[in-house]
């Protein structure tokens, strides 16, 4: 059965009967668009289900040849490392769109959007074909833009535009490096060009072409990400977006960004991605750092959560370019925490902002009397956030600080400076928002959050605490698949996986909880 | 090789029957127009019938060159090829003909009694188009390239109250005409270096270079680059380009669709005829003048659409980048002829679905058409909205629309051919085209002062449109039938 097809197309028929709801019928569109968003979800899960730990290759592949002369193929596949990311896919898009109760204007376009949307961004995890790969990556430009020129609030026309051409720019480069790659590619097999990601592994590179192609690759993935210095769309677009915007934003588009480095970057080109490591694990870092020195002078509350994204995907571009083993797993389970966590925070700001219509961290003060059950779980969400032990996010930062120690111990102190700096800009914030006395008077007659509400963020803050305290299964799935990646960088450059940050010869270990991970970096010192 | 055959020169046949029997209706009938629809319709669709009968016997081996003429000794040549590149240029110049006119019967209902001559002339300028792609003869090339463009001139003045129509008529025509004496010129100069004036046959063009000695013989490289420029200017590549957006402009919406997208299709493939298929072995000289040309379209065209207000002149410059584009499929010798068809057929519908979404808004014999005029269109009329929408992501090369595939098959093909930096400037170009197409788009989403100025839309041009964005999306989404039979679509 073609499970990954299925997948991909389950939202875009959601998005089609939505498309088809009479239009007179209004208060249908929100249950049906949520009806719809729940089977790709379902799917996601038998696929966790069935999928086997500890395998490191692809799995559930399919493979039909389009254009056999241009080396065309509908080539799907599912390995440690795209599973979580189309589970937390799954999982925000329905969240998101349950928590699009508010959008009265234009409803039905709004869920069509979304859905498509959905449909885009699990290609873009799933397709192992690099002209459907990038087909995929671009054509999410079109409902987010749309999500947010239609939606978004007072400066979203430039904010949109800002999005797409940013993102768009990086994209040009990654197609023409994937054409160039494609024709390589193509050459060494006789046809006119080939597509086919396994073929392109064949390919022999010389070291100049490898570096100029991990170029154009890495612009279009630092753009997305975003990395430092290309990170200026995304306050705009973030604060702008409307709630669920941000959310997927965030959650899921970053993600394709770092998703690239892991999956392209580092396997296509591994002698460049050696020697390229230092310089954008240092851009990483200025981005850790960066991101969260600005996010703690925001005014926006909005706007703060967004250079907080900044911050954390530094951290990943650090896990990621670290080469080690516990480096690139920590980045993945980074990914998916911060998925989580800043969802939550986008989440809980949508909902007082849909009360309260102002997002400026001075109109608020003494939140907590009034709504508790929200600041608690905004408190939650943000000690997630910083990294506080026993949550998923500190699993993610401590992991990655790890693995990046035992290669770049310099860069490695200076990032763990923003762990300091999150807790810094976070509880502040909160400190703002929700202690002291009611300053505003409005804010007196606010409601609590509703059932509604917490029963969209309830998933989250259980994948939150259920990772943080057992992140085994998540591990089990992706380290696999983080070994085969350093194993073709070893294989073909001279690069040395450091022993620790190498898990070859120690496969059976248990990684467990992050207690005991703390134990055996205190063995190995000894 | 049989002579005097029919069906190779059917599409001519049929276009000429078509156009003689409207003038004839138009003095017998008088005013009466109901007739000419079926007509001209049929007219249409029976010439892409023809083609694909032609392109039948094309698979079927029975294709080659016909109407020789034995007697004269020094042009002993046939006069006409029936292959894949002149089957499918029938079938697609029959649909996009039949859309496009579909598109402008508007016009031809507001034009009241001169209407008969508009559609006559429409269809006599795309039989000239197919003439051009039809034979192998560069002179009866140019017969056919002049037989479309003086029909043109005359339908781009057809509005003779209007100074901005009488405008356009004159400068399409005056630098039009410099264009095709150069072509002429070029045509004359090849002849006088090779002997020749035929693509195949006994004595061509393309014998000449298995017996000569000189590899670069400089008269025939003047009336090559000569001729490249007399169909760079018709298929208004940079910097030959300064003529289509006044035209584009001043001509009556109604008709720049069917303009558009007919020369546009005819212009390629007559460049494929003679540079692919008769100077493939001087494709090392042609290919890197091609190459800056197409470049150069590109960055031209993208750049000075990026400053546009008026949604026609817009599409002017990008239809100079899709000609930029369109061009690097060039370089690739025939390996690109495929994806020029690819490129050009769906491009063809795009811009005829374009342009009668802008004579639908603006009025059929409108001229200007301020990008603004167009805010709150999804509001006014939602259909309208969204499908000028799908046309601008079809053209910016969004994927799952006709024009990504397009594209992505054109940088492949010019990558193959070693022109990585085409690629380069032509993904950079690409990107640079979002701004000005999703300007468009955030326009037509936008809430104007007058959402309630409803927009109102003719069955026929309603029709047009739905056709050209069904083609946009589906050929998308997947290309692959298409990409199956135009890999058959080749010179001979």
């Amino acid at each position: 059965m073609p499970v990954l097809s299925i997948l991909i197309l389950l939202p875009l028929i959601g998005a089609l009967v939505v498309g088809l709801l009479p239009t007179r019928r209004t208060e249908l569109v929100y249950p049906i668009a949520i009806g719809m968003s729940i089977p790709p979800l379902a799917v996601v899960l038998y696929i966790l289900w069935n999928f086997t730990a500890g395998d490191a290759g692809f799995q559930f592949g399919e493979h039909i040849v389009l254009v056999e002369s241009f080396g065309i193929s509908w080539t799907l596949a599912v390995d440690g490392i795209s599973l979580f990311m189309i589970a937390l896919t799954a999982l925000l898009f329905p969240i998101s769109i349950a928590a699009s109760h508010s959008i009265t204007d234009r409803a039905k376009t709004y869920m069509v959007l979304m859905l498509i949307l959905e449909t885009g961004v699990l290609g873009v995890f799933l397709a192992l074909d690099l002209f459907v790969f990038f087909a995929f990556f671009e054509i999410v430009l079109i409902p987010m833009y749309m999500l947010i020129s239609m939606w978004g609030s007072e400066n979203r026309a430039y904010a949109s535009l800002k999005f797409v051409l940013f993102t768009a720019v990086g994209s040009a480069f990654l197609l023409a490096s994937i054409v160039s790659l494609g024709v390589l590619t193509g050459d060494q097999l006789g046809t006119i060009a080939d597509f086919d990601f396994r073929n392109m592994l064949q390919v022999d590179l010389s070291s100049t072409t490898g570096l100029l192609l991990f170029l154009g690759f890495g612009i279009a993935f630092a753009i997305k990400v975003p990395l430092f210095p290309f990170h200026t769309w995304l306050p705009d677009a973030h604060t702008e977006a409307p709630t669920a915007g941000s959310v997927i934003l965030a959650g899921v588009l970053l993600k394709m960004g770092t998703y690239g480095f892991l999956r392209f970057n580092l396997t296509l080109f591994p002698q460049a991605a050696v020697d390229l490591a230092i310089p954008l694990a240092i851009l990483g870092v200025i981005g850790v750092v960066y991101g969260a020195a600005v996010a703690i002078v925001q005014p926006d509350i909005k706007r703060l959560i967004a250079y907080s994204s900044v911050s954390h995907m530094g951290f990943i571009v650090l896990g990621t370019f670290a080469l080690t083993s516990q480096g690139l797993s920590g980045s993945v389970v980074l990914m998916i925490s911060h998925g989580l966590t800043t969802g939550a925070l986008f989440l809980l700001i949508g909902m007082i902002y849909e009360r309260t219509h102002t997002r400026k961290i001075a109109d608020y003060g003494g939140l907590a009397k009034v709504m508790p059950v929200y600041a608690g779980i905004f408190l939650f969400s943000a000690f997630a956030s910083a990294g506080l032990p026993g949550l998923s996010g500190f699993v993610g930062e401590f992991t990655i600080l790890i693995g990046s120690y035992l290669t770049l111990p310099v860069l490695t102190i200076i990032a763990g400076s923003g762990v300091i700096l999150a807790a810094i800009y976070l509880l502040w914030a909160y400190e703002r928002v929700f202690t002291g006395p009611v300053t505003n008077s409005k804010l007196e007659a606010l409601k609590d959050l509703g059932f509604r509400e917490i029963v969209i963020l309830a998933p989250l803050v259980l994948l939150v605490i259920g990772i943080g305290v057992y992140p085994k299964p998540v591990f089990d799935r992706v380290e696999p698949s983080v070994e085969i990646i350093l194993d073709r960088i070893e294989a073909t450059t001279d690069y040395e996986v450091p022993e620790f940050g190498r898990n070859a010869d120690v496969v059976d270990v248990d990684y467990g909880p992050v207690s005991e991970l703390r134990e055996r970096v205190n063995g190995e010192g000894n | 090789m049989q002579n005097a055959a029919l069906l190779p020169v059917a599409f001519e046949v049929i276009q000429l029957v078509g156009a003689l029997l409207i003038l004839l209706v138009a003095v017998v009938a008088g005013k009466e127009r109901k007739i000419w629809a079926p007509i001209a319709g049929v007219t249409f669709l029976a010439s892409a019938g023809a083609g694909v009968l032609q392109w039948r016997d094309v698979s079927e081996g029975a294709g080659g060159l016909f109407f020789s003429t034995q007697e004269i000794v020094i042009m002993r040549s046939p006069m006409v090829v029936m292959d894949g590149l002149s089957a499918f240029a029938a079938i697609v110049l029959g649909l996009v003909g039949f859309v496009a006119l579909l598109g402008s019967w508007d016009l031809v209902v507001r034009l009241g009694k001169r209407s008969a001559e508009f559609v006559a002339l429409a269809l006599l300028a795309f039989a000239g188009l197919h003439m051009m792609t039809v034979t192998p003869n560069l002179v009866v090339i140019f017969v056919g390239l002049e037989t479309a463009s003086i029909s043109f001139y005359v339908l781009a003045g057809f509005l003779r109250g209007s100074r901005r129509s009488d405008e356009a008529a004159l400068k399409y025509f005056l630098l039009g005409s410099l264009a095709s004496a150069m072509f002429l010129y070029g045509v004359a100069l090849t002849f006088a270096a090779t002997g020749s004036l035929t693509i195949y046959g006994a004595n061509s063009v393309r014998d000449f270079f298995s017996f000569t000695i000189i590899t670069e013989p400089g008269i025939l490289l003047v009336g090559l680059a000569l001729m490249l420029v007399g169909l760079f200017f018709k298929v208004s590549a940079a910097p030959f380009h300064q003529w289509a957006p006044d035209v584009y402009q001043g001509a009556p919406s109604g008709a720049v669709g069917l303009m558009a997208a007919g020369v546009k299709i005819a212009g390629f493939a007559a460049l494929a005829r003679i540079f692919v298929g008769g100077f493939i072995s001087q494709i090392d000289t042609w290919a890197p003048i091609v190459a800056v040309i197409a470049a150069l379209s590109m960055v031209v065209g993208t750049t000075m659409a990026l400053v546009q207000k008026d949604l026609k002149r817009l599409l002017a410059y990008s239809g100079v980048a899709h000609a930029g584009y369109l061009l690097a499929t060039m370089v690739g010798g025939i390996e690109g002829v495929p994806p020029m068809w690819f490129y050009v057929s769906t491009y063809a519908f795009m811009i005829v679905g374009a342009f009668t979404i802008v004579s639908v808004v603006r009025g059929p014999d409108s001229v200007e058409a301020p990008v603004d005029s167009f805010k709150g269109l999804a509001k006014r009329s939602p259909e309208m909205g969204w499908l000028l929408a799908i046309f601008m992501f079809g053209m910016s090369g969004m994927p799952f629309f006709a024009g990504f595939v397009g594209k992505v098959f054109a940088f492949v093909v010019a990558g193959d051919a070693g022109y990585l930096w085409l690629v380069v400037i032509g993904t950079l170009t690409t990107v640079i085209g979002f701004a000005f197409y999703l300007r468009v788009v955030s326009v037509i989403f936008s809430s104007g002062d007058d959402d309630d100025d409803k927009v109102y839309s003719s069955l026929s041009a309603r029709f047009a449109v739905v056709i050209s964005a069904v083609v946009t999306v589906f050929f998308g989404i997947v290309p692959w039938p298409l990409l199956d039979v135009v890999r058959e679509a080749l010179p001979l």
